[in-house]
């Protein structure tokens, strides 16, 4: 095993649920603070690292409070960090839309965040991960032919 | 109001759609084709298993875990195979050779390493039994021959 910081997958699918589910009602009801809210939330994962995310501490505390059976999965930390910045910066880009009125792209861009959290939460396919590791082995492979 | 929630249920069911499309996706094993040599494999010589299972897996990657796991549990039922795993972290190279995008990926190859079976993802207990004893394949395990090896690198 390596020596990297690990994290709950299953954590990290909880949060991006929650996350989801946020931004969706925020959409339905157009409460556009939802938007800056999930990107400084992904922003602190990105930062500080996964344990320190609200929406990881939210999963948790939901986990604890209806005692859900959810075992933990151990992964590498590096990928789902990555993922958390690519959702922040898109957040983040999208909450800055707002700012000149710009409010069907804002919501574009929140509701593309909402929809790949959700397909990480039903089905753990972490699509900036995925990017992560095509962008790590492109590295590695560069790295060699030089 | 209505509009925003049609559009908000449809971007749900779009999720929805894509996640049933993964699953579906995930771990099914696919006619493949391909060679691998006993150089890639990190064995010296293969002993005419009726069958060859490669692994490719990755550091701490959870999903390998499982597959192991039913690897080892599978090995235990199917003698005559062979089981490589290899690290696609430390084994870039022959990880690109196979095009694996992916941890785990699981190759079923015949006894002259030939690839007959490719799944990405973790497939069910069922599909690696099926895919090593499959009624497509002729060259599958014989259940009496009380062989199994394995080899990791």
């Amino acid at each position: 095993m390596s020596d990297k910081r690990m994290v709950d997958k299953n954590g990290m699918r909880g949060g991006a649920g929650i996350s989801a589910i946020v931004l969706l009602v925020g959409f339905v009801f157009q409460w556009r603070a939802v938007v800056p809210a999930i990107a400084v939330a992904l922003a602190i994962g990105s930062l500080f690292g996964l344990r320190y995310s609200p929406l990881g501490a939210t999963y948790r505390i939901i986990k604890k409070a209806f005692r859900l059976n959810v075992p933990v999965e151990p992964e590498e930390e590096p990928p789902p960090r990555f993922a958390q910045t690519l959702g922040f910066v898109v957040s983040g880009i999208g909450s800055l839309l707002f700012i000149p009125g710009w409010n069907a792209a804002g919501w574009t861009l929140a509701l593309l965040v909402a929809l790949l959290q959700g397909l990480l939460a039903v089905t753990g396919l972490c699509v900036g991960c995925e990017i992560y590791l095509y962008a790590q082995r492109f590295k590695t492979r560069e790295a060699e032919a030089h | 109001m209505i509009l925003r929630l049609v559009v908000a249920l449809a971007v749900a069911a779009l999720s929805i759609v894509l996640a049933v499309l993964w699953r579906r996706r995930e771990g099914r094993f696919d006619q493949a084709e391909g060679r691998f040599t006993p150089g890639d494999l990190g064995v010296v010589k293969i002993d005419r298993p009726s069958a060859v299972l490669v692994e490719f897996y990755g550091q701490d990657c959870a999903p390998c875990v499982t597959v192991q796991k039913r690897i080892g549990k599978i090995a235990t039922e199917i003698p005559d195979v062979q089981i490589v795993s290899i690290d696609a972290g430390a084994h870039m190279d022959v990880a690109d050779r196979y095009e694996v995008r992916r941890v785990p990926t699981l190759f079923v190859l015949d006894p002259n390493l030939r690839v007959i079976w490719r799944a990405s993802g973790v497939p069910s207990e069922d599909a690696i039994r099926n895919a090593l004893l499959g009624p497509n394949w002729a060259g599958r395990p014989a259940p009496k021959a009380a062989r199994q090896q394995r080899v990791r690198h």
